[in-house]
């Protein structure tokens, strides 16, 4: 496998579970016991009702592309050969909203509302990153 | 009406700039001495007169507060600085104009210089954006990991977004590029002065698409000042006093993403219908939108004046893109905007820049591109927050 040079996340205590579940492919995120809300990003206590009592959660890793853009610049070197590739973001159906890159669909056919899965790329021995394809709604 | 109300207490008593340009190879402490200087000569004072100083964009575009102080032989009382970024440009002078009326300062100078050619690796995206890669991601909706970076992918996600939702097109977005130049094209100092077309916007290479490289703001040079003290003050001052009448502060939270209003449903927002709920800015000025007389804000890319004009109420949401066509926002319009050029084609100072231009609107000094009897004036951005100026 060639060297990845592409930019890696900032995992940190608080979000590294995430991260490891991405790794034994399940997107896991913090769930509230209080008010029953997921969220995105990782935090503390819960955004919404401030409840401390929480547990990381598998969610269903479908959702709909709620926005998308794509790169006709090279920001990073690491990704010029990608150039013009797409960024989404992804509403999951458990509500909180991801930035990832779409996989298996050419950047024409990308539309809001596109319904998508999760799919999990090992970037690195360490690090998987959820990506998703579109899946039929 | 709260406690300390602030209205009409404090004004701008003089304005001063440096040329604006790309790649102008001056050092950013030379951009803002000559900023500042212009600013005291303009208002009759002299260095020491000046004795608060709020900086909005320092190290590693432009010169820090301390450093303008230890370097340029300021003698200061009081002086602040945000962190680099164009969103504080109304924090600035809502700070200054607390300083002034809480006696900490008499005058303070407001500003930033502006050196984007003065570093050599970018900041705005890519691996020079340290920020954008923090943990929770950037400001603007950076996510490094999958090449999301530059606040302008942010943009794009909103007018992308914007389009799907109100049925909008790039076509109509050029109105706003169009405009502006028009604007900048009356501008002796503007970088950008020919005029383009809604043919040039579209002909123009995507950055992040949706937006055209024309929807973008420019990167260049230079430094502007605005000088705050009380009203009282200001009086004895060379220049007509510009007051500050009304404030309304930078709202952060989950329903709140850079570049939209609430309810838009970018990053972790919710979805609804916005509806703007009274904007403080407008009470405590006393006034209303009808009564103003031109609207400047923050347009690092043009779908910002899209957004800023539907939070702040001068359409319904989704109108923005109906309501800027025709001619309604340039200088003969029913409301212009950002008649200097605005960021896209005067120059980016962070919004520095529009500051001067509304102080001269309302001084009566933009000649050709003067707007007859200017006497409100509103700086508002996608972004919530406000001020109204009124001639004094």
């Amino acid at each position: 496998m060639a060297e990845y040079t592409k930019p890696l996340p900032a995992i940190s205590t608080l979000n590294q579970p995430y991260w490891d579940g991405l790794k034994q492919r399940q997107m896991v995120l913090p769930y509230c016991e209080a008010c029953d809300k997921v969220w995105y990003p990782p935090a503390p206590f819960c955004p919404d009702c401030w409840s401390r009592d929480f547990r990381w959660q598998a969610v269903s890793g479908r959702g709909v592309v709620n926005s998308w853009v794509v790169f006709h610049q090279a920001y990073f070197s690491s990704f010029k050969d990608d150039i013009p590739y797409a960024v989404a973001e992804v509403e999951l159906e458990e509500g909180p909203r991801l930035l990832t890159n779409l996989v298996e669909v050419a950047n024409e056919d990308i539309a809001v509302g596109m319904p998508v899965e999760v799919v999990f790329d090992d970037v690195t021995d360490e690090v998987t990153l959820a990506k998703f394809r579109p899946r039929k709604g | 009406m709260p406690a300390g109300n602030l209205k009409d207490v404090a004004a701008v008593c003089g304005v001063g700039h440096t040329a604006y340009g790309r790649k102008m190879n001056r050092s950013q402490i030379d951009l803002a001495g000559e900023a500042i200087r212009n600013a005291l000569d303009d208002a009759g004072l002299g260095r020491d007169d000046l004795d608060g100083l709020v900086v909005s964009f320092g190290t590693p575009i432009g010169a820090d507060a301390d450093t303008l102080a230890y370097a340029l032989g300021l003698k200061l009382r009081a002086y602040n600085q945000t962190w680099a970024h164009g969103r504080f440009t109304a924090s600035s002078i809502q700070w200054a104009a607390m300083m002034v009326s809480a006696g900490l300062a008499n005058v303070v100078a407001c500003m930033a210089s502006i050196s984007f050619s003065g570093f050599r690796k970018p900041m705005m995206g890519g691996s020079g954006d340290a920020e954008g890669a923090r943990e929770a991601g950037g400001g603007h909706g950076e996510d490094p990991v999958f090449g999301m970076t530059s606040p302008g992918a942010g943009a794009a996600l909103v007018a992308r977004k914007y389009f799907d939702r109100f049925g909008a097109t790039s076509e109509q977005l050029a109105a706003v590029a169009v405009a502006f130049r028009k604007h900048a094209s009356m501008n002796p100092n503007a970088v950008m002065q020919t005029p383009i077309s809604v043919e040039d916007h579209q002909n123009s290479r995507f950055v992040c698409e949706p937006l055209h490289l024309l929807d973008y703001c420019l990167i260049n040079d230079g430094a502007a000042c605005v000088l705050v003290t009380t009203q009282e003050r200001a009086r004895d001052m060379a220049k007509r006093p510009v007051c500050i009448s009304g404030m309304q502060g930078l709202p952060a939270g989950r329903e709140e993403f850079i570049w939209t209003y609430p309810g838009f449903g970018t990053s972790q927002q919710t979805a609804f219908d916005y509806v703007p709920g009274p904007q403080p800015v407008y009470g405590m000025a006393d006034v209303s939108p009808k009564d103003l007389d031109a609207l400047f804000t923050y347009d690092a890319f043009s779908i910002l004046a899209w957004t800023a004009l539907e939070r702040f109420g001068f359409c319904g949401q989704g109108e923005a893109a109906a309501f800027t066509q025709d001619g309604r926002i340039e200088l003969s319009g029913e409301l212009p905007m950002n008649t200097n050029g605005g960021l896209m084609s005067e120059g980016h100072i962070m919004g520095w820049n529009h500051q001067v231009e509304i102080v001269r609107q309302l001084r009566g000094e933009c000649g050709e591109r003067q707007i007859p009897n200017a006497q409100l004036i509103q700086w508002a951005n996608a972004y919530g927050d406000s001020l109204i100026y009124r001639a004094g």
